[in-house]
């Protein structure tokens, strides 16, 4: 099972993605802004195997989640990237910065799901 | 039980008049400073005790949330109405006052508004099963307005249907808040006839009016879209026809097309004119001949749409009529509008530019380039 990083500002949200995902038996860390995610990922090797986190947050965003990402040395991580349904300019930037994958909220449990699964899978 | 306040009215009585009234008008500010500052403190202490309740109760709510709707594995394999229920788990004594339902309310929509799917029906079977909705209908029952939009608000976020005959009243209510809620609701809520509130409405609708209303109705999904002539031809109100038109082209129903035709005889001429553009966007070729006809008798405004949908349809037949409409109309905007026609003509209409851009005066030409440049575009 893999270690899943949760970068969300919304109480909510984070408690429903890390329940979604440790319902499937995934270890889950989250943070509740980008400036701790962005904290949590400037160990040297960081222990995820894969990050979702939201794009408009507090402190830093999710594009600066995705470019901490892709300046990191070492294995890429996969990120998805959560966003609301009329970000739609946000999701194609994100795409563009390297994102894996996105999902819209509301999210749906089954598809974040396999979302997750598709790329534990071909990481 | 005043006696100690004689003294003073005594010494007051001998004041001159206006330092008398002066000093009522000080008491009273003093009375009405306080007053304010009371109705702050409660203000801020009922804030506090709500507040309070939340931070004890949230995490409750949240966790038999999580425990038994999220991570129920039950709900993946069946529909959400035929899984056992949950609601037994919530049926504690610290939810069961009226502020803790409402707390659970308010959580259980929080809830759903980020999670859809069968988590998002179980939570509204939750909502339904623990009759959090006797709730909402009391609020709905309730004489002050706030509590109204509270409970439209939370039928629409818990797809909870109302009956037309209590939700129809609301769409023409006297309060804007409200009256626009109990729109927001109809749409959302009707099963088939969306829309029937137009049917009823009784007052003009605000731009902004029309702004909220078109979004919930572009963004709501598998929404019944109706013929929207109907109301175009019968409806005797102008903002709703208006209204019509814009949904029209939007939907690009191209079935009301002889209703609007038919508009382009109406008196009013805001109307008209609005006609015009919905016909120009929606590119109905047939109507050019008829408003290059009836241009002249037309007012400024109508004038102008016409001008714009030749624009749009883009027939080469009346590029003469726009060019010389273009070189000796009196009005700015008509030229402006002739010019940006002539430019959209494309491509029958470049010759004609090119033409222009040579022998027109010079202030044709600068009005002519403006309207070339596709990043201006008014």
């Amino acid at each position: 099972m893999a270690h899943i990083l949760v970068v969300e500002d919304n109480e909510i949200m984070q408690k429903l993605v890390a329940a979604i995902l440790e319902r499937e038996g995934h270890t889950v860390t989250v943070a509740p802004n980008g400036k701790e995610g962005l904290d949590l990922l400037s160990v040297p090797e960081p222990p995820y195997d894969l990050i979702i986190a939201d794009i408009m947050m507090p402190y830093a965003n999710g594009f600066e989640i995705l470019n901490k990402v892709n300046k990191s040395e070492g294995r890429r991580i996969p990120v998805i990237i959560v966003s609301n349904l009329s970000n739609e300019q946000m999701v194609l930037e994100g795409f563009q910065l390297g994102a894996a994958d996105y999902v819209t909220k509301p999210i749906m449990a089954g598809e974040l799901l396999l979302r997750v699964k598709r790329l534990l899978n071909s990481h | 039980m005043v006696e100690w306040l004689l003294p003073y009215y005594k010494d007051i009585g001998g004041l001159p008049v206006v330092v008398q009234i002066a000093l009522v008008f000080i008491l009273l500010a003093i009375c009405f400073t306080l007053l304010a500052y009371f109705s702050i403190l409660r203000g801020r202490y009922r804030g506090y005790v709500r507040a309070k309740r939340q931070n004890r109760l949230n995490p409750i709510i949240d966790g038999l949330i999580v425990e038994h709707i999220v991570m129920n594995e039950a709900l993946n394999k069946a529909k959400a109405a035929e899984h056992e229920s949950v609601a037994m788990h919530f049926q504690l004594p610290e939810l069961e006052p009226k502020w803790a339902r409402q707390l659970l309310i308010d959580r259980i929509i929080d809830f759903r508004k980020n999670i859809r799917g069968t988590v998002g029906e179980a939570l509204r079977t939750l909502y339904l099963d623990l009759e959090l909705d006797r709730d909402t209908q009391r609020k709905l029952k309730s004489g002050s307005w706030n509590k109204k939009v509270q409970a439209l608000n939370e039928y629409v976020s818990m797809g909870v249907p109302v009956a037309d005959v209590t939700l129809l009243p609301l769409t023409n209510s006297r309060n804007r808040e409200l009256r626009s809620a109990a729109r927001h609701a109809y749409i959302k809520l009707s099963r088939n006839e969306p829309f029937k509130f137009f049917d009823v409405v009784s007052d003009n609708l605000l731009m902004w009016d029309q702004v909220e209303l078109f979004r919930i109705i572009t963004t709501t999904e598998k929404i019944v879209i109706p013929n929207f002539a109907r109301w175009i031809t019968y409806s005797t109100n102008k903002s709703v026809v208006s209204f019509c038109l814009k949904l029209v082209v939007h939907f690009n129903q191209t079935a009301a097309i002889p209703a609007i035709i038919k508009l382009l005889g109406t008196k009013d001429h805001y109307l008209r004119a609005d006609a015009i553009s919905a016909l120009g966007k929606l590119e109905v070729n047939e109507v050019e001949h008829d408003l290059v006809e009836m241009y002249n008798n037309q007012p400024l405004n109508c004038q102008i749409e016409i001008l714009k949908a030749l624009g749009r349809l883009k027939g080469k037949a009346h590029l003469d009529f726009v060019k010389k409409e273009f070189l000796h109309a009196s009005d700015f905007e008509v030229r402006k509008n002739a010019a940006r026609a002539i430019v959209n003509m494309y491509p029958s209409g470049s010759p004609v530019v090119e033409e222009l851009l040579v022998s027109a005066t010079e202030e044709n030409q600068l009005i002519l380039r403006h309207c070339m440049n596709p990043l201006i575009k008014h």
